[in-house]
């Protein structure tokens, strides 16, 4: 309360005294800086635990209805990826006949620009993921980031992968 | 003038009015938007996958329902409300556990811990059945307690580490279950 003196002083004060009250002004003055200590505390506090809570989501819609009821898609717009267990990625397009062109080994930074690229040139583009059940979680992520990111149709769905297709990427190098 | 003289302190004084004011909102701005997870949500912990955020979809605030994969191939099912998980699984700190992989026992059963830490809350172990079973009894008990007007988001929180073999199970699940749709959650990575 040392700041707030002065206005309670009565008349009959000695010179002295009221000399020294004159470097005082009217008014109260209060002491800021524990108070900014304490909110710049708190200001650091909030900052750091909003930037560290940002989980974000990543939407996957499953087509509806059971196994049984299969689309019928032609099979030239079809395009493979198949994934490995050690997290190679394979491309094979579908031929019109039925059967499919050889697996190209595609690297998960250029995955973006070639399937832009095989979208350009086929605007129906069909991708179906078979995934290796021993691959990384993580992967499967970075491959639908990617696929999210592209500029294309995300026209994607998952499928089982059989025995089949795990002898196409053995046989194009594991 | 020598009265003005007088009030001069020594020194320099800094009047800090304005920087208590834009501290002020700051603090208020950061207060107002932060948001603190629920420290029950993060009794099983899991280190998410990276993604760059490209249709800027939030967590949603509540009615969640979520699977944490864990990298011992372990479903773990949660929802975040607690008279729901009462009516449920018979105690509001419940907890289902689904090991898809029925060859082999799940981390839980076998060393009673969850990574390297013991879990405070009663675990229900379920096979294939009974974990499609809950997923529709959870959505079915929020629904009949909001009178149709709550439904519950799915929200899969899977390790990195985990095998895609333990997702490709889950989401068989929950086509099986007719909810065909659901969210990936990650953490956000800067390209």
């Amino acid at each position: 309360m040392a700041g707030g003196g002065g206005f309670e002083a009565p008349e009959a004060f000695n010179k002295r005294q009221k000399k020294y009250q004159k470097g005082k002004k009217l008014g109260v003055r209060i002491d800021m800086t524990p108070m900014v200590d304490v909110i710049m505390l708190l200001l650091t506090f909030f900052m750091l635990t909003t930037t560290l809570a940002t989980p974000q989501v990543m939407q996957i819609n499953l087509p509806k209805g059971e196994e049984q009821d299969k689309v019928k898609v032609d099979a030239s717009n079809v395009l493979y990826v198949r994934v490995s267990d050690k997290g190679n990625i394979y491309f094979s397009h579908g031929k019109a006949d039925g059967t499919e062109m050889p697996p190209e080994n595609i690297n998960l930074t250029n995955l973006r620009k070639e399937l832009e690229a095989r979208h350009a040139a086929n605007p129906n583009l069909l991708m179906l993921l078979k995934f290796d059940r021993g691959m990384n979680y993580n992967l499967m992520v970075d491959i639908l980031d990617e696929i999210n990111r592209a500029k294309i149709d995300k026209r994607y769905t998952f499928m089982k992968m059989e025995d089949t297709d795990k002898e196409i990427v053995r046989l194009a190098g594991g | 003038m020598g009265k003005s003289r007088s009030t001069k302190k020594p020194g320099i004084n800094i009047d800090m009015t304005p920087l208590v004011d834009v501290i002020m909102l700051l603090l208020t701005f950061f207060m107002l938007t932060a948001t603190f997870k629920a420290a029950e949500s993060e009794i099983v912990e899991v280190t998410l996958p990276k993604s760059v955020n490209t249709d800027s979809t939030k967590l949603p605030d509540q009615d969640i329902m979520t699977f944490t994969l864990t990298p011992a191939g372990d479903v773990w099912v949660d929802v975040d409300n607690y008279e729901v998980r009462n009516e449920v699984f018979g105690d509001q700190f419940g907890i289902g556990l689904y090991h898809p992989d029925s060859t082999s026992k799940s981390e839980f059963e076998l060393t009673g811990k969850v990574g390297d830490k013991a879990l405070n809350r009663s675990v229900v172990l379920l096979n294939k059945e009974e974990f499609e079973k809950i997923i529709n009894d959870l959505r079915l008990a929020l629904k009949n307690m909001s009178d149709n007007k709550r439904d519950y988001r799915i929200v899969i929180k899977g390790d990195q580490e985990t095998n895609y073999g333990v997702v490709e199970d889950l989401m068989a699940s929950l086509k099986a279950t007719s909810n065909t749709r659901f969210a990936l959650v990650t953490d956000l990575k800067s390209d």
